[in-house]
């Protein structure tokens, strides 16, 4: 599930990042607003299995975030996609 | 303000330690053409940007590089993790392990530690963005040479990752230096510093 939000995030990053340089890009502008619905769903489905990735994630117990492991650790939980 | 977001930007999971590649590849930490520069360079610079897009790049750029530079440390972390003094000391890691056992410390390849001399901030962003387009390739190559050296594909394939993030940021910093010289007086670009002569009319 990791592998598949990182997929995305990186994908909404990347136009992000173009659209600096080019604002006017409304085709790129659509994409990245199509990205971010699936980021958004996603990432709810992602920390409800295994904590929060933010900070201000609301439902997120003290427990959760400082539990490993930590992403320099052997990694997110196996890829169960 | 920055928010930490609880995961690596690329996965890394590396299941071999091999303390003489992490000798190599700590250069991207702390190395002249290392991720902690790039940051520390593109975050720095942003302040004397003339243009938003300039400003949205460079903050942008600047802070995946902060991503960059936590794959890099777990890189390192993962590649020295459970080895023992005598592996230390056959990879040639031992001068290094004597000051920082296992941690993490920004240090080039050759053992000098991180210098801001490394990186330039002139106020200049026409200098900025020349440099930053040079920075993107140092990186690259650094990259590249990682690789001709790297055989585990649990450390390439992150590493070939990142060379390929310093070839899109590269050509992120042309359009802005082609933003930046298309507002700029077009028989001479040099004419005046925009982020500095701003106040003069020319």
């Amino acid at each position: 599930m990791m592998r598949q939000l990182s997929s995305m995030k990186f994908a909404a990053w990347e136009l992000h990042v173009f659209l600096d340089t080019h604002p006017g890009n409304c085709e790129a502008a659509k994409k990245l607003d199509e990205y971010r619905k699936k980021i958004e769903v996603l990432t709810k489905q992602y920390e409800d299995a295994y904590g929060p990735i933010h900070e201000t994630t609301n439902q997120a117990s003290r427990w959760a975030w400082i539990s490993g492991p930590w992403p320099w650790e052997t990694g997110e939980e196996e890829d169960d996609d | 303000m920055f928010v930490y977001e609880k995961r690596l930007q690329y996965p890394i999971k590396i299941k071999n330690p091999n303390p003489a590649l992490a000798k190599l590849i700590i250069s991207q930490y702390g190395g002249p053409h290392g991720e902690l520069g790039a940051s520390l360079r593109y975050l720095s610079q942003r302040y004397n940007m003339p243009y938003p897009e300039l400003k949205a790049i460079l903050t942008d750029i600047g802070t995946e590089e902060l991503g960059h530079l936590e794959m890099v440390g777990a890189i390192v972390y993962q590649l020295t993790r459970n080895v023992s003094p005598e592996d230390i000391k056959k990879a040639g890691w031992d001068a290094y392990f004597i000051d920082h056992t296992t941690g993490v410390y920004p240090v080039a390849a050759s053992g000098t530690p991180f210098s801001a001399d490394s990186i330039a901030v002139t106020g200049d962003p026409i200098a900025d963005l020349n440099e930053n387009l040079a920075a993107e390739q140092k990186a690259r190559l650094t990259y590249d040479n990682i690789l001709r050296y790297a055989d585990d594909p649990d450390v390439r394939e992150p590493i070939k990752f990142l060379r390929a993030r310093e070839i899109v940021h590269y050509q992120r910093f042309g359009e802005g230096l082609r933003i930046l010289t298309d507002k700029l007086d077009s028989r001479n670009f040099y004419a005046f510093n925009p982020s500095f002569d701003k106040k003069k009319k020319s």
